[in-house]
């Protein structure tokens, strides 16, 4: 019994490869996600647009996923592919855990989801499958241990982030106010406490919005916030829109 | 051999008659319906008798350790397949047990020339209150039945069993701590281990039932807990 439950499904997929050249309408864009470590531990966030060519799709979507108690997979990209990897994720996981009563290492999450993204070359070169995700996780059992952010390419090659990843269309504008933040920012994101590590998330993701049509759903004046959660040894903690507001208007935060 | 019909029968009813006798090595385990969720009880000499299954699902069982990791890991493979493949709530105890887990259990016990499941099981299925909470004994053949009343032992004999059952039921008030019906499950444990009659036996208060030599392990699946996963272990004393 190795625990692998990917290794019980079929191997065929359902459907034929198609390509994208055979006049399909253009997939669905998931965009933007971004991860930073603030004081207390790793902020995973993102919008709520999915997009298809320039139509905004669904200003619903939920792009931070959670695996298991102690990782979160934010997705960018074809949302069919990336939810799809996320479910064989969250079940494999767990079927892990409780079939060999104990829980997947870190780095075994990590090359699972690597493999993943390797295994979805053929429809990543159609162009109906491309996913770049992040993934944040913290070694489970291990007192004090440390959550840490990855981000990937669409082959599955992975990057361990010293400070901050993002990820989808919009992630070049985060990823430029992030750097600024870390190197003069006062205080750096890495030592912001939750509720203004919160607001940050907040603020980029309308800054990305200001000049990316693809990311958007986060208006903090209509009571509509980004999805956020928030990693520690502890575990994962889902900031509510609730909890994102009042954070919004405390002026320690701003 | 199977030729003759009399000496299938024949066959069959060795073969139950060796598999309680080897059962006779097993201790009980217990599973209560509380309004702070399912709790499993079983006490072992290092090898687990009390396991999660699935996100409301769990399993306590007596038996070969083979034959109970055997029917534990069919139980966890049919159980993610379905959840994968629809959803965890389509994973049902009544159709992991009558689809799937007592025809095998029924096949490996008839087909004479090969060795059955040794083992006596509980599966436990968490309802959003106690009324819907399901509990099912599955036995070494398949058979299998449904328990309602909200208390379920499991144990190689079942006179003692329905009669540790009736003496936890009897004992057990609806406010009593998890803490309690976990002694009431140990008290029991105790007198079935030691062949003690139930009838007198006094109920024991929230102190620690005292079990030398062994690991108590105690498991809840939790009402409260707000994600998928509701199985928690318990800390005993």
């Amino acid at each position: 019994m190795t625990g692998d439950f990917l290794a019980l499904l079929p191997k065929d997929p359902p459907l034929p490869p198609v390509s994208a050249a055979n006049g399909l309408p253009a997939p669905l864009h998931a965009t933007t996600v971004f991860a930073f470590h603030s004081a207390d531990g790793v902020i995973i966030a993102g919008d709520h647009r999915a997009t298809a060519g320039n139509i905004v799709f669904s200003d619903r979507t939920e792009k931070i996923l959670e695996l298991d108690s102690h990782s979160l997979m934010a997705i960018a990209g074809v949302p069919a592919t990336a939810f799809e990897m996320a479910r064989m994720l969250q079940t494999a996981f767990e079927f892990y855990r409780r079939s060999q009563l104990q829980g997947m290492s870190l780095p075994a999450k990590l090359r699972a989801l690597s493999k993943m993204l390797r295994d979805n070359l053929p429809a990543m070169l159609q162009g109906v499958g491309v996913v770049a995700p992040i993934f944040a996780g913290v070694e489970t059992g291990e007192p004090g241990a440390k959550p840490g952010i990855w981000f990937y390419d669409p082959l599955g090659a992975q990057f361990e982030a010293a400070s901050f990843a993002g990820s989808g269309s919009g992630s070049g504008a985060i990823k430029s106010v992030l750097h600024y933040l870390e190197t003069w920012g006062q205080p750096r994101p890495a030592e912001m406490p939750l509720p203004q590590a919160v607001t940050l998330a907040n603020r980029l993701l309308m800054t990305a919005a200001e000049f990316d049509t693809a990311t958007g759903g986060v208006h903090p004046k209509e009571r509509e916030f980004a999805t956020i959660r928030f990693l520690s040894s502890q575990g994962i903690r889902n900031i509510s829109s609730k909890e994102q507001e009042k954070f919004w208007n405390e002026p320690s935060s701003k | 051999m199977t030729e003759e019909p009399y000496r299938w029968l024949e066959a069959i009813s060795n073969r139950r008659e060796d598999i309680r006798d080897q059962l006779k090595g097993g201790t009980p385990v217990f599973a209560l319906s509380r309004p702070e969720g399912l709790l499993l009880v079983g006490v072992g000499q290092g090898q687990s008798k009390v396991f999660e299954i699935y996100d409301r699902h769990a399993f306590a069982a007596l038996g070969h350790p083979v034959d109970i990791e055997k029917v534990r890991q069919a139980a966890i493979e049919a159980a993610h397949l379905e959840g994968f493949n629809r959803s965890s709530r389509d994973v049902t105890l009544r159709r992991l047990i009558s689809f799937s887990l007592s025809s095998n259990l029924k096949n490996a016990f008839e087909q004479v020339f090969s060795p059955p499941f040794i083992l006596e099981a509980i599966f436990a299925e968490l309802g959003q209150a106690p009324a819907q909470d399901i509990l099912v004994r599955l036995h070494y053949d398949g058979d299998h039945h449904y328990e309602t009343s909200g208390v379920l032992v499991a144990h190689h004999d079942a006179q003692s069993e329905a009669e540790a059952a009736a003496w936890v039921l009897k004992n057990l008030e609806p406010k009593d701590s998890l803490n309690r019906a976990a002694n009431l499950c140990l008290a029991a444990w105790k007198a079935l281990t030691e062949k003690r009659t139930f009838e007198g036996l006094a109920a024991p208060s929230e102190k620690p039932e005292a079990i030398s030599g062994r690991v108590v392990e105690i498991a809840l699946l939790d009402r409260q807990l707000t994600g998928p996963v509701h199985y928690r272990k318990l800390d005993y004393p």
